[in-house]
C-alpha cells in the first residue's frame, strides 16, 4: 500500500485548520489571565477564515481518498464543509452580542461550536463506518455541552438532557446495526458495503435489511427526521438562541451529506430488495418530516419553536434530494443547503436581538417592529418569504430544484406533498409577518442588539437570499461544478 | 455439548441490546437510562469483537470496539455532568419531571 502521509495531511488542511484554531482556543483560555473575550473571537474568525479559504481554494480538486480510504475529499464534501465552517462563523458572530451566552462563557461557547464543526466535517466527508460513527459522535457530545449551557436555567439544563439521552439511545442503535453490517458484509467501508449489496442474492440482503434500518436511525436523529424529531423542539427552544441558530444550521449539513453519500455509494447502481425498501423508507420519512414540521409549528407561540419545526420542515425537504440518486439531486440539495444557511440566519438574528431585549421570544414581541425597525422587519419578512419559499427570493429557486428533480423521477405524489407543505408553511410564516406589520409597537425602548454593525451584518446575510433568487444561475454553476460524487 | 462460537456470543449481544432497550424504557431513573445507552452500546462491542474473530478475520472490528468503549467513556462523563446539573435545579433524577418543554 503506498502511504503518503504528507500528501494526506494536506489534503486534509482545512479540518487540520479548525483544529488548530479549537485547540489555539483552548489555549488562550486556560493559559492567558484575564483574556479579553475579543481575543477569542478574532483567534476563532481567523482560524474558520482561513479554512474557509482553503476550502474555496480545494473544492473543485477531483475526488481522493485519504488516511487508507478512511476519508474521502471531493467537491461535494467540500461545498458541505464550507457551509458547516460559514455556519459556525455565523453561530459565533451572533453569540458576541448575545445575551444568552453568559459574559464568563463565551469562549467555553466558542470551543464548543468550533469543536462540532471538526466533527460536521469528518462526517460530511466519512467513507468508512468508523470515521461515520466518530462524526456522529464528535458532533453530538459536545452539541450536548452546547444545548445546556446556560447555567441555573432550568429549560437548558432540560434541553440538554433530552439531547443526550435520545443522542445515546440512536447512537446505541445505529452501532449495533453497524456490527452487524460489519459481520455480514465483512467491511467498514462504504464502497466494500455497496459493491456488496450490488453483487450478493435477495436473500443475503433481507438479513441485512433490518441493520440497515437501525443505520439509518442515527442519521434520521441527526437531521431531525420524523420517528426521531421528538428531541429537536425542546433542544432547540431549551438552548441559548446562538446555539439553537447553530444546531439549525451545522448538525443538518453535516448529517445531510452523510445522508447523501451513503444513499449514493449504496444504491447507485440496482440494488435489489436493499435499495427499495431504502428509498421507500426514505420517501415516506421525507414526505412525513415535512408534515409533521409544518403542522406542528403552525400553533407555536414561541419563534425559537416555530422555527426548530420549521428547520425539521426543511430538513424533509432536503431529505427529498436524497431520494432521487442522482446528479440533479445532489445539485438540488447543495443549492437548498447553501440558501437555507442564510434564511435560517437572518431569521435567527432577528429573532436573537428582540429575545434579548425582552427576556422571551414570544410571537407578539415582534409587534409593531416595522414601525420602529423598518429595515429590519423587511429584512426578516425576506428571510420568511423565502423560507415559505415565495417567488422572487432564493427559497423558491431553491424548492424548485428539488420539485424538478423529483419530476425527473417521476415521484410526482412527493412532489405535491412537497408543494402543500409550502402552502402551509406560508401560513405560520405570514403569521410572524403581519404581527410585525400590522401590531402595535409595544414599547418604544430602543433594541440595544439591533446597532449600526449588528444591522449591516443582517443586511450582509440578507443580500444573498435576494441575489440568489434573481441571478439564480451562477451559484448553480457552482453547485454544478461542486457535486460531482464519484464511486 | 455446545461448543462457545459465534452465535453464541451474537444471543449474547441480542440479550444485552434488548435489556438495554428495556431498561431505557422502563427505568424513570435518569441514571438508570444512561446504565440503559451502556448496555447497547457494549452488545454492539461484543457484537463487533465476536464477528472479527469468528466470522470477518480481519481487525477492523476489534479496532471499533475499542472506539466504541472510548466514546462511551466520554459519553457517559458529558451525560452525567448533564444529570448533575439537572439534579442541582431540580433536586431529583426522575425523568418525569423533565415537563417544561413541551408542544
Amino acid at each position: 500500500m503506498n502511504v503518503n502521509y504528507i500528501s494526506d495531511l494536506i489534503a486534509y488542511m482545512p479540518e487540520l485548520l479548525v483544529i488548530g484554531t479549537m485547540l489555539l482556543l483552548l489555549a488562550t483560555e486556560a493559559f492567558i489571565k484575564n483574556c479579553p473575550k475579543m481575543v477569542s473571537y478574532i483567534v476563532s474568525f481567523i482560524g474558520l477564515g482561513f479554512a474557509a479559504i482553503s476550502l474555496l481554494g480545494t473544492i473543485s480538486n477531483p475526488a481522493k481518498t485519504i488516511f487508507f480510504d478512511a476519508l474521502i475529499i471531493d467537491p461535494f464534501s467540500s461545498l458541505m464543509k464550507l457551509l458547516i465552517v460559514v455556519g459556525t462563523m455565523v453561530a459565533i458572530f451572533l453569540s458576541y452580542s448575545s445575551k444568552d451566552i453568559y459574559k464568563s462563557l463565551k469562549a467555553e461557547f466558542l470551543i464548543m461550536t468550533v469543536g462540532i464543526a471538526v466533527g460536521g466535517m469528518l462526517l460530511a466527508s466519512a467513507n468508512n463506518m468508523l470515521t461515520f460513527y466518530l462524526g456522529i459522535e464528535t458532533l453530538s457530545i459536545l452539541s450536548y455541552v452546547a444545548a445546556s449551557m446556560m447555567k441555573r436555567n432550568e429549560l437548558s439544563a432540560e434541553g440538554g438532557l433530552k439531547y443526550a439521552l435520545y443522542g445515546g439511545i440512536t447512537a446505541g442503535m445505529m452501532l449495533y446495526g453497524m456490527s452487524h453490517i460489519y459481520g455480514l458484509v465483512g467491511t467498514l467501508e462504504f464502497a466494500g458495503i455497496g459493491s456488496y449489496i450490488s453483487e450478493y442474492s435477495t436473500e443475503k440482503l433481507l438479513i441485512l435489511l433490518p441493520a440497515f434500518m437501525l443505520f439509518f436511525v442515527g442519521i434520521g436523529y441527526k437531521i431531525a427526521a420524523v420517528p426521531f424529531h421528538m428531541w429537536a423542539p425542546d433542544v432547540y427552544e431549551g438552548s441559548p438562541i446562538p446555539t439553537t441558530t447553530f444546531f439549525s444550521i451545522v448538525p443538518k449539513m453535516a448529517g445531510i451529506a452523510a445522508l447523501v453519500r451513503i444513499t449514493f455509494i449504496f444504491f447507485n447502481v440496482d440494488g435489489g430488495i436493499l435499495q427499495h425498501t431504502w428509498i421507500g423508507v426514505l420517501s415516506l420519512l421525507a414526505a412525513l418530516t415535512m408534515t409533521v414540521g409544518n403542522v406542528a409549528a403552525v400553533k407555536q407561540r414561541s419563534i425559537k419553536r416555530l422555527l426548530a419545526y420549521s428547520s425539521i420542515s426543511h430538513a424533509g425537504v432536503m431529505m427529498l434530494g436524497a431520494v432521487v440518486i442522482s446528479e440533479v439531486g445532489v445539485q438540488a440539495i447543495s443549492f437548498y443547503a447553501v440558501v437555507y444557511l442564510f434564511m435560517t440566519a437572518v431569521a435567527f438574528y432577528v429573532l436573537s436581538h428582540i429575545s434579548d431585549m425582552n427576556g422571551n421570544d414570544h410571537m407578539e414581541r415582534f409587534s409593531g417592529l416595522a414601525s420602529r425597525y423598518p429595515l429590519m422587519a423587511i429584512l426578516m419578512s425576506i428571510a420568511l418569504f423565502s423560507l415559505a419559499g415565495l417567488p422572487p427570493f432564493a427559497g423558491f429557486i431553491a424548492k424548485f430544484n428539488i420539485l424538478y428533480a423529483l419530476i425527473t423521477k417521476k415521484y410526482y405524489v412527493l412532489a405535491i406533498v412537497a408543494v402543500l407543505n409550502s402552502l402551509v408553511s406560508l401560513y405560520y410564516y405570514m403569521r410572524i409577518v403581519r404581527v410585525m406589520v400590522f401590531g402595535a409597537p409595544e414599547s418604544t425602548e430602543a433594541i440595544i442588539g439591533f446597532s449600526k454593525l449588528n444591522q449591516a451584518v443582517i443586511l450582509g446575510l440578507s443580500i444573498p437570499i435576494v441575489l440568489l433568487g434573481v441571478y439564480w444561475n451562477s451559484l448553480s454553476m457552482f453547485v454544478e461544478s461542486a457535486s460531482i460524487i464519484i464511486r | 455439548m455446545f461448543e462457545i462460537g459465534l452465535f453464541s456470543y451474537l444471543v449474547i449481544g441480542l440479550i444485552l441490546f434488548a435489556t438495554g432497550i428495556l431498561v431505557m424504557i422502563a427505568r424513570k431513573n435518569i441514571i438508570a437510562i444512561l446504565l440503559g445507552i451502556e448496555l447497547i452500546l457494549n452488545a454492539a462491542a461484543l457484537n463487533f469483537v465476536a464477528y472479527s474473530k469468528y466470522s470477518v478475520g480481519n481487525l477492523d472490528g476489534h479496532v471499533f470496539s475499542l472506539f466504541i468503549i472510548v466514546v462511551a467513556a466520554a459519553e457517559a462523563a458529558v451525560g452525567l455532568a448533564i444529570v448533575i446539573r439537572f439534579f442541582q435545579i431540580k433536586e431529583t433524577a426522575h425523568i418525569d419531571d423533565a415537563v417544561l418543554l413541551k408542544n
